[in-house]
């Protein structure tokens, strides 16, 4: 018994190769016949996003397995043996259980700590449990990974702080408003970055939103999107001292927003606080305005610096949850050993009870003059004497297989006894 | 039984200033939660022990300067429990824990025994000008709190720098409210504290004001505040500025408490 990994993922090959893979294995009925169709394995799963594809599975061989893994990858794939093999990465055992460990907590993400791989492999599991390639050892396992995952969240700082502008622009927003809700933003200009911003500031809270455009039928069109408001370009000046946030992301070459205007607009809205995003190249608004008590200037290049400080702190978290999975995977590995013993216990005790109706049969000749409660007084006695003989033995066997060092005592247990397998 | 429940509050203000600090360390949300409500338990068996102090006695709780620091300790602790349950800024616990527990230690240095009083320091007048002046103050001093909190929180989103210690701190809207609400209610607790202050002073010393050292600066420091309250309500003041003048006038108001004892020969001195 086995569990063995095979795949590859953005550091390991180039997405020319991950996407043929990702193409094939779309269908995820003809996927799990396949795997199944391999003699040797007992349990699968894969997973296939767009940085990685992982075959996972719990076999008896595992050479035999990652063979007949990497054939099933040579042949769906439509690459050379070459292409492949340095593009493949290959675990066993506890290895292979880390691995899947570390891609559900995100650690082994191309930006680390980013919250869609755990869902992705539950939804890998999930299509694993409904084509009926999951087992005793997969649900264990894969809800492992989930609680691995959801320890390494909670106890590690690896998702708490912002990898993209946009986030950054939120949580800065927080810095400032606390609750966002009831804030109101004005986007002036259209750019993808900030109508994600946008995005995200509306998903926090913010009810209000205004865009502003020098062709006005694309602030509609925004405004429509948005379920927001559209503003004519010539009245943006007013309109700032309506709103809490702005995001300016215009094309002009100088500035849109001066640092009057917002000195103003704070005057107008009695210096409650404005936040100032500033994602234009070249920049619009005046980079005098971030020196006005009570605004916040950031432009792109302030943010990406934020962006690069929180990636090199989700680097060091990383480090703190490597710590967390090595426990885990102890944990999993001692469970996962104490299944080599059960075969052993079960056949165990079948014997004894064997030994025991037997017995019990052959003295009905004379108990049948005993009353029913003391013939269940007799039962109750021997079974709990057998019960008291067989405890340490049984406690033994496990602790020593949580070890992983069962295998002689499971030997002799089945000798000394005459156990058949299965009982 | 009394001075137990009082080393009982001390010890729990103990607790709580070691959890909130260490919360502070390891960035851990749960022992910050803890310290919170270590914090409220030192409040509930320090209320019980002013109370039962006051039945004991008859004199309130403010009867000489040890008491005075015990009641401010008391104070602080329950203005800052309510605005933790108003904002969720648990940070501002990392000052106010140890404050109360400096306070309460200074207080525990001469809690015991009789209190021998001047005959001048009986009536309710004086009590109620106390309590409601030193409350008063303690809401001054988490304003101050709030205050520099503030223009840390300010200066680091301004400089950019928001990751390590801007992220521990409250938003500025959240300090900002509580330095508001503070310095609200602070100005109203002080004036009638001011007040009953000057219907006490008439029934010892026979006018409603003496031009005492003590009375001035308390004077100049409740004309502070009520510029600071002028300016937030009628000028729309807020943020740094308001951080500001709130940090200089609890300066003031030290003096006033501390200070003016120590420079200056005041009639307002009972020890």
């Amino acid at each position: 018994m086995n569990i063995v990994l095979i795949g590859m993922n953005h550091r390991t090959a180039p997405v020319e190769i991950r996407e043929r893979l990702y193409i094939v294995c779309s269908d995820e009925k003809e996927t799990f016949r396949k795997l199944k169709e391999t003699s040797v394995i007992k349990e699968a799963l894969y997973l296939v996003t767009c940085n990685r594809v992982e075959v996972m599975a719990h076999v008896d061989d595992s050479e035999a397995a990652i063979e007949a893994l990497k054939g099933f990858i040579f042949s769906h794939g439509n690459l050379t043996k070459e292409e492949m093999e340095k593009c493949l990465y290959t675990y066993h055992g506890d290895d292979a259980v880390g691995h899947l460990f570390r891609v559900a907590s995100s650690i082994d993400s191309m930006v680390m700590g980013e919250p869609q791989i755990l869902g992705q492999v539950k939804e890998a599991y999930r299509r694993c449990v409904e084509n009926r390639a999951s087992g005793v050892i997969f649900n264990r396992l894969l809800h492992h990974a989930f609680r691995v995952a959801k320890r390494v969240r909670t106890e590690t700082e690896i998702a708490s702080n912002a990898v993209s502008i946009s986030f950054t622009a939120v949580q800065l927003a927080k810095k400032i408003f606390g609750d966002l809700k009831g804030k109101s933003i004005l986007v002036v200009g259209a750019g993808e970055m900030a109508e994600l911003a946008a995005r995200h500031l509306m998903h926090n809270g913010v009810s209000k939103i205004i865009f502003v455009n020098r062709t006005y039928e694309r602030a509609l069109k925004l405004a429509d999107e948005f379920h927001g408001r559209a503003c004519d370009f010539d009245l943006l000046g007013e309109k700032l001292e309506e709103v809490d946030i702005i995001i300016s992301s215009t094309g002009a070459p100088g500035y849109v927003i001066s640092a009057d205007m917002i000195t103003a607009a704070l005057r107008r809205r009695k210096n409650r606080l404005m936040f100032l995003i500033d994602i234009a190249m070249p920049r619009d608004i005046d980079p005098e305005a971030d020196k006005i008590d009570n605004a916040y200037l950031y432009n792109v290049d302030n943010l990406q610096d934020i962006v690069d400080e929180n990636l090199k702190e989700r680097m060091k978290e990383a480090e703190k949850a490597e710590v967390i999975i090595g426990e885990e995977v102890i944990t999993f590995a001692r469970w996962l050993n104490s299944l080599d013993v059960v075969p052993t216990i079960v056949a165990l005790r079948n014997k004894i009870d064997t030994i025991i109706e037997g017995e019990m049969a052959r003295s009905n000749s004379w108990m049948k003059g005993l009353g029913e409660g003391e013939r269940d007084n007799v039962r109750i006695l021997v079974s709990s004497i057998v019960k008291k003989i067989l405890h340490d033995p049984i406690v033994g066997l496990k602790e020593e297989s949580e070890n992983g060092g069962a295998d002689p005592y499971v030997a002799a247990v089945g000798k000394l006894f005459k156990l058949k397998e299965g009982g | 039984m009394n001075t137990l429940l009082f080393e009982i509050a001390l010890l729990l203000y103990f607790m709580s200033t070691i959890g909130h600090i260490a919360s502070l360390v390891i960035r851990r949300v749960l022992v910050a939660k803890v310290s919170t409500w270590v914090l409220f338990s030192a409040f509930l068996v320090h209320s019980i022990y002013i109370i039962s102090r006051w039945a004991e006695t008859g004199y309130g709780p403010v009867a000489n300067s040890y008491e005075s620091l015990s009641f401010v300790a008391w104070s602080i602790s329950g203005i800052y429990l309510a605005f933790q349950i108003m904002t969720k800024t648990r940070v501002l616990g990392v000052f106010v824990s140890p404050l109360a527990f400096i306070l309460a230690v200074g207080a525990s240095v001469a809690l015991v025994g009789d209190i021998a009083m001047p005959e001048s320091l009986k009536g309710s007048w004086v009590a109620i000008h106390i309590m409601l002046s030193l409350t008063g103050e303690a809401l001054f001093a988490l304003a101050f709190l709030a205050g520099l909190m503030y223009l840390l929180q300010d200066n680091l989103i301004r400089k950019k720098k928001v990751y390590s210690f801007s992220r521990i701190l409250p938003s500025l809207r959240d300090l900002d409210r509580i330095n508001y609400i503070s310095i609200m209610w602070g100005f109203f607790l002080l004036t009638f504290g001011l007040i009953a202050g000057s219907i006490w002073a008439r029934t010892v010393w026979g006018s409603h004001w003496q031009w005492d050292p003590k009375q001035i600066s308390a004077l100049v420091a409740w004309i502070i505040y009520a510029l600071l309250v002028h300016q937030r309500i009628a000028i729309g003041w807020k943020g740094r500025k308001a951080a500001f003048l709130s940090i200089a006038a609890f300066i003031i108001i030290l003096f006033t408490f501390v200070g003016v004892n120590i420079f200056f020969v005041t009639v307002h001195k009972f020890m």
